[in-house]
């Protein structure tokens, strides 16, 4: 009888990287860093490697892993650090400074908490994003990245992002905004 | 996509060597204990801060100004102690800033939380203002037994002549008002006596010797035309 696949989850990995397990570590290393580099090339929309700021976030990761509660999902905590690293990276590249204040995030937008996407608007954002994701502003940039390429629920984003829901669910009503008028003028 | 190997060589090779470490669970509690300490610590000051200000304006009389017409206004806003006020409005923000990082804060919309810390510093302030504490530190000042704090309470009894403002006791009455003797029984020298000339269609036969008294009004040729006057008994109130 064939065993079955040791195929632990994020968050088991992540309580045995606490206990100094450097092969759990390195699991990780492997799950996660297609989907950061992935994150961080269109976060940061740039052709130029990004291995660096790959390699700083897996280094935050080690030295803060002691701060992850293994009873939360795994995730949007590796992505909260991911997110630090590359708006630092933003910041340091950009001459203009980073608006820390969102409106968006003033008030509660109930409204907008549930995603409305079903199949069809998955694919026709998924369309849009291929076409102009590079020319969204980076808050709206960043949540569309997250939501359409990382699959990452509206909670989670709001986890790593330290929004309320609604904010990420506006955040994206207006990136799709942006993006069909983007794709209609081109 | 595949993976590039170099970035998992290079984070074991510089967790090997000792440049990167994991940082020890406690300096996290500990963190986490910092910074809720600061936010109570933000919260506490807001509130003793804006209990002072209220009981200020209250001690010293300055609300009868916004009793006594458009000049009544004018001179509260420029005696109004502005600084706390400021001062606790920005502990309620750093307070707001402190509470974001935790995982109820930032789940809840900005405004809502700023609301709460609101409603938070008022009930404070309220419970403050039941007790006698800042008549006690006031108390305390004026027999310059405050360190600190002392200034503070004692701006409260700072006369307010240049902005048109007089508090003290009636000792005589003349042919066209009374003898106003500001004396705040602390132990600064600054008692002073005015001739005070009430408003028009004023009863002077309102107020009575020995009475404690705020008034507002203009100094000129030796006398104080009055605009204002406030029994700071609140027996009677007239403009």
């Amino acid at each position: 009888m064939a065993a079955e696949p040791y195929d632990p989850s994020d968050e088991a990995l992540a309580a045995l990287v606490q206990k100094n397990d450097h092969a759990a570590f390195a699991l990780l290393m492997d799950r996660y860093q297609p989907k950061l580099l992935r994150y961080g090339r269109r976060f940061l929309a740039q052709q130029e490697p990004i291995d660096d700021a790959v390699q700083d976030v897996f280094l935050k990761v080690y030295q803060n892993i002691q701060s992850y509660d293994a009873q939360r999902p795994f995730a949007p905590w590796i992505y909260r650090i991911a997110h630090n690293v590359f708006t630092n990276e933003l910041r340091r590249k950009s001459r203009k400074p980073l608006v820390t204040l969102d409106l968006d995030m003033l008030s509660a937008h109930t409204a907008y908490e549930i995603d409305p996407a079903g199949e069809e608007e998955q694919r026709q954002v998924e369309t849009l994003i291929n076409r102009g994701l590079d020319a969204l502003p980076s808050r709206y940039r960043e949540v569309t990245v997250l939501h359409y390429i990382e699959n990452l629920s509206y909670q989670e984003i709001a986890d790593v992002l330290h929004v309320p829901v609604g904010t990420v669910g506006i955040r994206l009503y207006r990136a799709r905004q942006v993006l069909k008028k983007y794709v209609e003028q081109s | 996509m595949s993976n590039n190997p170099d970035i998992k060589a290079r984070v074991f090779e510089k967790i090997r060597s000792g440049e990167v470490s994991m940082r020890p669970r406690f300096l996290f509690t500990l963190r986490v204990i910092g910074t809720a300490t600061l936010a109570l610590l933000a919260l506490l000051v807001a509130i003793f801060t804006l209990s002072f200000v209220v009981f200020s304006v209250h001690e010293s009389g300055e609300q009868f100004l916004l009793g006594f017409g458009a000049r009544g206004l004018a001179t509260f806003a420029a005696i109004f102690p502005w600084l706390p006020l400021i001062v606790a409005v920005a502990l309620l923000f750093v307070l707001e800033a402190l509470l974001h990082t935790f995982t109820f804060g930032y789940r809840v919309p900005l405004l809502r939380i700023f609301l709460w810390v609101l409603l938070a510093a008022a009930a404070g302030t309220f419970l403050v203002g039941l007790t006698s504490v800042h008549s006690y530190l006031l108390d305390r000042a004026d027999h310059d037994e405050l360190p600190v704090l002392g200034p503070l309470y004692e701006r409260i009894h700072d006369v307010h002549t240049q902005q048109g403002v007089y508090r003290g006791m009636i000792t005589a009455f003349t042919n066209t008002g009374f003898i106003l003797a500001h004396d705040d029984v602390d132990r600064d020298a600054d008692e002073s006596s005015w001739q005070i000339i009430p408003p028009h269609r004023f009863a002077t036969s309102t107020l009575s010797i020995g009475e404690r008294v705020y008034v507002a009004g203009r100094f000129a040729n030796g006398f104080v035309y009055a605009y204002g006057i406030q029994s700071l008994a609140q027996r009677s109130v007239s403009q």
